[in-house]
Formats: C-alpha cells, structure tokens, sequence
C-alpha cells in the first residue's frame, strides 16, 4: 500500500514538478528514499500533495552555502519509513540578511508545524517567509538582531555589544509589562495571563501566554527560547566526538535515545556494525532510560493535577534505575555512554543481576500504581475528554510518540523504521482511542509495561564479546545524512551535513517535544486554566530539548 | 542592562543598613534563618532534575528543613539557580531575586549557572556565563549536573555560612560586558553548493 | 466588671498561646505525616525528632522583609491577613473543653462559630484583590465561589445534629451524645461535614484558591514574611476549629473516661485533623467547575435528604 503511495509520488514529483535534480537515496545509509529539488513557486504545491497523501512534514530546516541558502524539507508517513526530501534554494541576493531580500514561501497555511519551523529559521538564517501570519523571532529575545545559523556569523564582538542586547531584552520584557497593563485596564471581559517562564509547572521555564475570559481560555500561544542554548551552532564548531555531551543534555530526562540517535546516525552513515554485545547494552540501557523518564513525567504530571504523593513514589522507582545506569555508566542523568559502534565501555559484573532484582518490585509498583492512580475518580474527572488533538491535528503538527500513539496511530519507529535488535523483540505498541489526556497517561503507562518486556527479555541473553570496534572513522565523508528513533517523546531526528572536516557543517535536531508543544495550541481553547496545566503536563515536554 | 554593584545590594544579610540591630537577636535569627531555608520553585535545565530528585524520596532535603519549595518568590529564601542561563531568561531571573525579600541567599548549581559550564565557547551567542554577573552569589556547586548529593551538601555549607553570619554574597569582577569569551570564534566559512554537490 | 475584664484577657492570651503553638505543632506533624506517607523521613535534624523545624521557619518568617508591592492597595493589603486570622481566635470562645468548662455557651451555639470563621474569606478577598496581581485575584475569585457554596452543606450537614439534641448549644450538644455518638446516628451527615469542612479550610482536595501549580500560591502569591506566615497560620487554625467542632458534634466532645475533658477533646480532634492531612496527601486536585458542582449537586441534596429523614424518624418515634 504504501510503497504504491511513495512511487505514486515518486512519478508525481518527477512528472509535475520536474525537479531540477533528482536523486534516488539509500534509506538505509543517508536515512531517505529520495531527494528532489523543487523551485520556490512549487513547494506549497509539493506540500499541498504530500499533505494529500497524508504526509507529515517531519523537519524543515536550512543550510547556509555560499551561494544560496538551501530549504530542507523533510516528509515522512505513519505507515512505516518512507522519509522523503524535497529542497528548495533560496538565492543570495540583496544582500545581508535581516534587510528582508531573501524570500521563501510559507507552508504554515498547509502545515501547522511549518509556523514554528519557519519562524526559527526566520531568526536564524534571516529569511522571509511570504505570507506567513506571525513571523518573529522564535527562540532568540524579539530585540537580537543576529542570525546565529549563517555562515557569516562569526560570534558578538566582545564588550558592548553583550551589554546592549541584555538591555534590548530587558526593553522587551518592559513592553510586555506596559501591555499586560493595557489589557487590564480594557473594558473587555478578557484579559491576558502570563503562565511562566517561572510557574511550578511549565515543566521548566516555558511560558505561556493564555487569552483569558474569566477563567476560560480563549486561546494560549507557547512562548519559548528561554532555554535556548545554541546546541546547533555549539555542534559546528565540536569534533564529531565532541557531540556526545551535547546529546546528553538536549533531552537529559531520557538522554539513552538520543545516544541511540547519534549512533545510529554515525553507524549508518559510515557503515559500521557493532558488536552484539553492544546492541544488547544498548537496547537494555535505552528501555531503562525510558521507564525512567515516563516516572518521571508520571510523577509531574500528577503534582501538576495536584496529587503530591505519587512524584516520591515515582522518584523512588526512578532512583533505583539511575543506580542501575550509573553503575554502568558512572553517570545519573547526562549520559554519554555510547560511541560510535560501541559503547564507551564494558558494564560491570552486577549489571544483568541488578536489573533482574529491579523487575519484579517494579511490577508490583505499576500494579499499585494503576490502582491508586487511574481508579481514583478525581484522576478520571480532571482527564478524560480533556485537551483533545485530532487525527488531522497531529498529522498537520507533526505529533508523534505517545501523544500521537494516544490518537490511535500506531506509528513507533522501534517498529516502523527498525533499529539495532528492535525487529527480533517482542513488545507491542499501546495505542488509545480518545486521545485526550486521560489516554495519554495510559499510553505511556503501559508503554512502561512493553519497556519492561524488552528488558526481561535481553536481561539474560546479554551475549559476551567486544564492545567496541576496533577502528572508528573520526569524520564523516561528504554528504547529507538523517537518521531518526524512537525516544521517549517521540520521534528524534538528526538531519547532518557534513563537508568532509572533522567536524559538522550543519547539524539539524529535529525533536519532538518541539512539535509536540506546538500541538497545544489547538488544544487550549475552552480549558479551564486547571486544564491547560494538565494538558501541558500530558504531551510530557522536555523544554531544553524544545529550545536546544 | 544596569548592574546595581552598591555595596548594600551584594549584602542581603540585613534589610536595611539603617535598621537598629540587637546583636544576640540578630544571633537568634540567623539560627532560625539557617534552618528554615525555602528555596524557590525554579529550575533552568538539566540540574533541576537533580534539584527535584534532591527533594524527593531518598535524598529528602526536608531533612533539614530545606524542603518547603515555595512557588512565589515573595516567600522563599533561597534562589537555586539550576541549570543554563539563556539570555533571553536573564530579565526573568533578576526579576525574581528581586522580589524574593531580604535576607536572600543565591546558589548557583552546576557548572552552567557557575560560568556558562560546557555552553560557555568562543563566539556564543545564546547565554550568560555565570548568574554571578547578575546577583551574589552565595555558594557554588560544581558538576554538570551535581548529584543531590553535592546539592544537600551545598546548602549545609551555606546554612553554616549564615550562622557565622558571612553571607555576604559574591558577585563576579567581570562585568556583563567581559561575560563573554574572549578568544576568537571558530565558525567554519560557508562552503560552495555547486561544489558539494559535485562532491557527493 | 473587673474580674470580667480579666478573665477575658487570661483567655485570650491563652488562646492566642495555644493557637500559635498548636499550630507550629499541626504544621511539624503534617509534614511528618506526608514525610511517612511519600517513603521519606520528613524534619528530623532541627531539635528532637525536628520538633523545633518549625519554630525556626516561625522566627525566620518573623524576621523577613516584609514587601509592599508597588501598586497594591495599601490598607487593604496589610489588613488582609488580620482579618483572616483574628476572626478565628474569637471561635474559640464556644468551644467546651468539659463539664461547665466553656468561655461562652452562646444559644446559637456553633453557627457563631462559622459566623466568624466566615470572615476569614472576605480577608481572603481582600488579599487577592489588593496584590495587584492576577493570580491572586484568581484565587481570590476562587475562594469567594467555593465558600459560598459549600457554607450551605456544612450548615445543613450538621442540621440533622441539632434535630437530634434539640439544641444548638454545645454543652447540649455534648450532653446529649452521653449514650451514643452522633456519627453512628448520622454518619453521612459527619462525611457532608467533613468534605466541605475541607472545603471552607481551603484544603486538598479542595485547595482551588491556593492551587500551587495552578496559580503560583493563589491569594497569597504576594504576601511575605509575618503576613505570609499569618494566612499560614489561619489556615492550620481553621482546620483545627473545624475538627474541634466537628470532633465535638459527632464524637461526644470532651466526654470520654479517666482523662480530663480538655484531653479528650483533643485527642478526638487531632484524630480527625490526621484524617484530613491522610486525604490532602492522597487525592488529586478538583478542578473550580467540578468542586461546585460537588457542592450543589451531591453535598446539597444529601445534606436535604438526611435532614428530612432524621425529622421524620424522630417524628414518628414520638408517635
């Protein structure tokens, strides 16, 4: 079926837009079936079919040449691999950026995850997107006047410059608060509240501004970047070894998959086979992480509906896996274990013993917390039919992970796009029907259930051996690379470019909390402001990993 | 962004230079102020999580009264700053140590919050090396992140601190302007098109 | 005239001594309680057993700065947190601690009571609406609904009471549970009274106004120091009234064998006071909507019910 849909468009493309080039791709090296080049005019066109055939646009970004600014669009389906590239260039000429001479036209009128993607390449590459409703800077203060991605960049001129655009922002937040004053003293009814950045549970310092009638929410529009910590722009400068600590701290609540992800990207790219020792670590070290970061989403979420109890308890199941992790990894939260074919290093002796201990307590522990937790009607009240994200939502935001699995998609790329020893384990993939809230708790509370499954099953068959390849290329060879997986969120994408050098031309991360979070802005409306603290618990956001 | 560096804003032991002290009261207080310190409900990035663990079940800071996490600055104590501090957040943090009221103490948890940890480079253009540019300081914590562990023992270092009452915080010698890096940025030149392609 | 005089200062002294007291003592306990409930230990390391955690938390609030936001409303700001918290101390005048033992056994009883502790919630008004600040009037807001509603099933709850001991004096009320007590008469009437006691003290699951990850701190977001401190202290006072009352209506007050009155009283209340940090620590929060229609349509036509039946039975007993 589908594969009937991707020649379709295959033909499509090549009879209708004609791309100026065309290339057939290796999925299993570059991470995509194929490329084509499209011309500005054409891609709200391009867009409007894959949305037709219900693609989702995974990623958009840019890449700065020397010539011309190229427009990456990444387009993917949930009926198993079937990523696709299509690129626009956007001409250098006029000049600088930020004088608004380089044109693009905006998919945010077909692609709701377009108007976040392109606001961030507004700011950072300085190009206008023609027709877009809301283009301001998105991660950066509205006053910066740099475009960090480009090329041309090389860093603020020491001394005032710092200095100055501190006092731009504080100028910013000044205005926010003469506005905040106006809408006060407006005769309307409906007045604006700001929730965060600092707000128990933004979940760290999102904020979000809601559109308030009384206590109904009109609409609410996240704002973010305050945790914005130049990951990208940090990577082209790091060796390609000097990535892995940055892959630890993006999303540090489930750091494991996005080891697994840069891994990935390097194993395929380079083809390189690690050893099976090193995919049985890996598998079990991922699956742990994972149970460890829904606790710790679980025991949040409750303390934002108001239930206090269950974070202790959650924090003291996810203690015992931290002990379990660092015992292998020295490390409690930021992991940097895996390597390029390998692991950094062996695990001890105590491991597999450990992780067999922590099974059957576990168990138990669900057990109570299914009863004490989804039985409680209060729970059940305050969640069910809440925050509800549509099919078509999702799929024009480009939802995935256990949001999306709570729509009823099972679209998981442990299964759909197989990696490192998923296709031979046994587990199955929780879906919901209701997609509301109370659905999104209980996906990933028995997704708990399915990492636990894979554990118990490669606990004991941890196989001896090497756990390391012998000899690791330290550059990438030239070329366009994306590789995705499956992390706790959802699905983390790396899309690199590399020029050969021993370190990256541009490094793309396409995470998930990102288009995650976007979705609730069409989740808001008509919440009560109980509510928009219970959806923004449930799609389990990570806001570094937001901002990166 | 206008950096008050008059002595009585780095004291934030007494509310007023003014006020009549009683020296054994002042005694008093401080043993009552070391005990009870409330920290802020806030946290940045990554050392928040371990701010989190540090109060929840086995670590348990409540131990030694530090576990009462008050959301609104006006009722808190004490400012741990955990985690990056995004310049686009630095407003928002300087307001908050504002509005919390004297006596107010700040830890800087982590190596981010300490002097811009691993996001500290030449020719960064995202954050601010140190929350030590913006308000005193009045205890460090190394590691990246630290274990809850370091945490507890932080702020028994800073209770000690305020019962010998020095708790004069520390703010550091470089301005905001020197925040930055000073070495030259070593961004890579934009590389030709045509040739990459012709390469691939 | 003068021993009058005296008397009613003794009293209110030692009102205000043991209030402050017990409430360092109900907040120590609390978070011991939860400390036992969340698999940790909770303060254990200032004095013994932490006893003393919150004595220094009291002096320490005593000796913060006390903020004045800019743009509040200055009277009213500073007036708030009396007004929460004096109307409380007067409550105590009804209680009877034993035989003939009670400042004032007014005939209206309790309802005096819940007169003054009611005054609490216009203080709490005041406070969102003088800070200024859009949380606190939201809970501010909050506040007002919720105790508007649940004032009624807390007065109808104890209705069935009152038919029983024909009295709304609380000596009577005593006197009349000597040869049972009124929570095995009217057992939905005690749990009406406890929920929306729960209600009117501002406590989980009902703790909209203050909701902590909701609304930052609800109507105190403002407050520091001592100020902050005295709605802190108002509400452990409040829930201690409420039990004492409640403890008094349904559990035969101060009666109880070999020990005085006073401690009977008290081991009865802090019996229900334990209840109700139990339920704080175990439930999820109710959401504004869903807290109403709580009130209105499961507490209220229960509360109707129960009333309606105890005249009938007691009516058709005297036939």
């Amino acid at each position: 079926m589908s594969i009937t849909v991707e020649r379709n468009m295959k033909q499509w493309l090549l009879d209708t837009i004609k791309p100026d080039e065309f290339a057939e791709k290796d999925l299993k090296k570059n991470g995509i079936l194929f490329e084509a080049l499209a011309r500005p005019d054409q891609i709200q066109s391009v867009a409007r079919e894959f949305l037709a055939q219900r693609y989702f646009l995974e990623s958009l970004t840019a890449v700065d040449f020397a010539e011309c600014l190229e427009l990456v669009y990444h387009f993917n389906r949930w009926d198993g691999c079937r990523r696709v590239c299509v690129k626009v260039l956007v001409p250098k000429e006029g000049g600088v950026p930020g004088n608004g001479a380089w044109h693009a036209p905006t998919l945010s009128s077909i692609f709701k995850s377009a108007n976040w993607f392109e606001r961030e390449i507004h700011e950072m590459f300085g190009i206008v997107f023609d027709g877009h409703p809301h283009l301001k800077r998105l991660l950066l203060p509205e006053s910066s006047t740099i475009f960090p991605l480009l090329k041309s960049f090389k860093g603020e001129p020491k001394g005032s410059d710092v200095a100055q655009s501190l006092k731009l922002i504080e100028e910013d937040a000044k205005e926010f608060r003469v506005q905040e004053a106006q809408s006060l003293t407006k005769k309307d009814k409906d007045y604006y509240l700001n929730l965060g950045p600092q707000h128990p549970s933004t979940h760290g310092v999102l904020r979000v501004l809601l559109h308030l009638s009384g206590e109904r929410v009109l609409d609410g529009e996240p704002i973010i970047g305050y945790s914005h910590r130049h990951h990208e722009k940090m990577m082209e400068i790091q060796t390609y070894f000097g990535c892995w600590p940055n892959m630890g701290r993006l999303d540090y609540v489930g750091a494991m998959s996005y080891n697994m992800g840069y891994a990935l990207l390097a194993e395929k790219a380079l083809g390189l086979v690690p050893p099976p020792r090193v995919e049985h670590i890996r598998v079990l070290m991922t699956e742990l992480n994972r149970i460890s970061s829904h606790l710790l989403w679980m025991g949040t979420f409750l303390l934002d509906l108001g239930a206090f109890t269950p974070f202790f308890y959650c924090f003291d199941d996810r203690e015992q896996i931290l002990d379990i992790l660092e015992m292998a990894t020295g490390e409690r939260l930021t992991y940097d274990y895996f390597r390029f074919g390998g692991v950094d290093h062996d695990i001890p002796q105590e491991f597999a013993p450990a992780i067999k201990a922590f099974i059957p307590g576990f168990r138990k522990r669900l057990a109570d917390y299914d009863k004490l937790i989804r039985r409680n009607i209060i729970f059940e009240k305050r969640t069910k039919g809440l925050g509800v994200l549509t099919k078509e939502s999702a799929l024009s935001y480009g939802v995935t992970g256990p949001s999306l699995r709570a729509a009823g998609v099972a679209y998981d790329l442990r299964r759909d796009e197989p990696y490192s020893l998923y296709p031979e384990l046994d587990f199955n993939i929780p879906t919901a029907t209701d997609s509301d809230v109370y659905s999104r708790y209980w996906v990933r509370f028995r997704e708990m259930e399915e990492s636990l499954k894979i554990i118990s099953q490669l606990v004991d068959k941890i196989p001896a051996g090497e756990t390391k390849l012998a000899r690791v290329p330290k550059n990438f060879p030239k070329g366009e690379y994306y590789s995705a997986c499956e992390s706790a969120r959802g699905l983390f994408g790396m899309h690199l470019v590399s020029d050969g050098s021993l370190n990256p031309y541009r490094f793309k991360l396409r995470t998930p909390s990102f288009s995650n979070l976007n979705s609730i802005i069409d989740m808001l409306p008509g919440c009560l402001i109980s509510d928009v603290v219970a959806v923004l618990g449930s799609i389990d956001i990570v806001l570094p990993e937001i901002d990166r | 962004m206008e950096i008050n560096q008059d002595p009585h804003y780095l004291n934030t032991q007494t509310p007023s230079p003014d006020m009549v002290r009683f020296f054994k009261v002042e005694d008093v207080f401080n043993m009552a102020r070391a005990n009870s310190l409330w920290p802020l409900t806030f946290g940045l990035a990554c050392c928040a999580i371990e701010l989190m663990a540090g109060g929840a079940a086995r670590f348990d800071m409540d131990r030694f009264g530090f576990g009462v996490f008050r959301p609104s600055p006006r009722q808190s104590d004490l400012m741990i700053v955990a985690g990056t501090i995004s310049r686009k957040m630095v407003p928002c943090i300087k307001t908050l140590y504002d509005q919390m009221p004297s006596p107010k103490y700040v830890i800087a948890l982590g190596g981010c919050a300490t002097a811009g940890g691993p996001f500290k480079y030449p020719g960064q253009y995202g954050i601010l090396e140190g929350i030590d540019k913006i308000i005193p300081v009045n205890v460090y914590i190394p590691g990246c992140p630290p274990r809850p562990e370091a945490l507890i023992a932080g702020i028994l270092e800073l209770q000690k601190q305020i019962k010998e009452g020095r708790t004069q915080g520390v703010m550091s010698p470089a301005a905001v302007n020197d925040s930055q890096d000073a070495r030259p940025a070593e961004y890579k030149n934009a590389m030709s098109r045509a040739e990459f392609r012709k390469q691939v | 005239m003068i021993p009058e005089l005296f008397t009613i200062i003794l009293y209110g002294t030692l009102v205000i001594l043991f209030v402050s007291v017990n409430a360092l003592f109900l907040v120590w306990m609390e978070r011991r309680v939860s400390a036992r409930i969340q698999l940790r230990r909770g303060p254990i390391h200032v004095g013994w057993q932490g006893l003393l955690q919150t004595v220094a938390d009291a002096v320490k609030l005593i000796s913060k700065e006390l903020v004045l936001p800019s743009e509040s409303d200055r009277f009213l700001y500073i007036l708030a947190p009396m007004l929460v918290f004096a109307p409380l101390l007067a409550a105590f005048l009804i209680l009877p601690l034993g035989p003939g033992m009670v400042m004032r056994d007014l005939n209206v009883g309790f309802l005096f009571a819940f007169a003054l502790t009611n005054i609490t919630f216009i203080g709490i008004f005041i406070a969102g609406w003088s800070s200024n600040s859009k949380y606190a009037l939201l809970g501010a807001m909050r506040a007002v609904a919720q105790n508007i509603s649940y004032e009624i099933p807390l007065l109808l709850s104890t209705m069935g009471v009152v038919l029983l001991a024909q009295s709304l004096k609380m000596s009577e009320l005593v006197a009349a549970q000597n040869s049972v007590w009124f929570i095995f008469l009217q057992p939905v009437a005690f749990l009406i009274f406890l929920c929306s006691s729960l209600a009117e003290a501002n406590r989980a699951p009902f703790d909209i106004p203050e909701a902590e990850s909701e609304l930052v701190a609800g109507f105190h977001t403002e407050y520091s120091g001592m100020r902050f401190a005295l709605f802190f202290l108002g509400e452990y006072t409040a829930i201690f009234i409420s039990s004492a009352i409640a403890a008094t209506l349904f559990l035969g007050g101060w009666e109880g064998p070999f020990l005085p009155g006073a401690v009977w009283l008290l081991i009865k209340t802090y019996a229900i006071v334990l209840v109700v940090m139990w339920i704080r620590w175990t439930f999820p929060r109710l959401r504004s909507d869903q807290l109403m229609s709580f009130a209105w349509k499961v507490l209220i036509p229960f509360a109707i019910v129960n009333v309606f039946i105890t005249a009938v039975v007691l009516e058709l007993q005297k036939i």
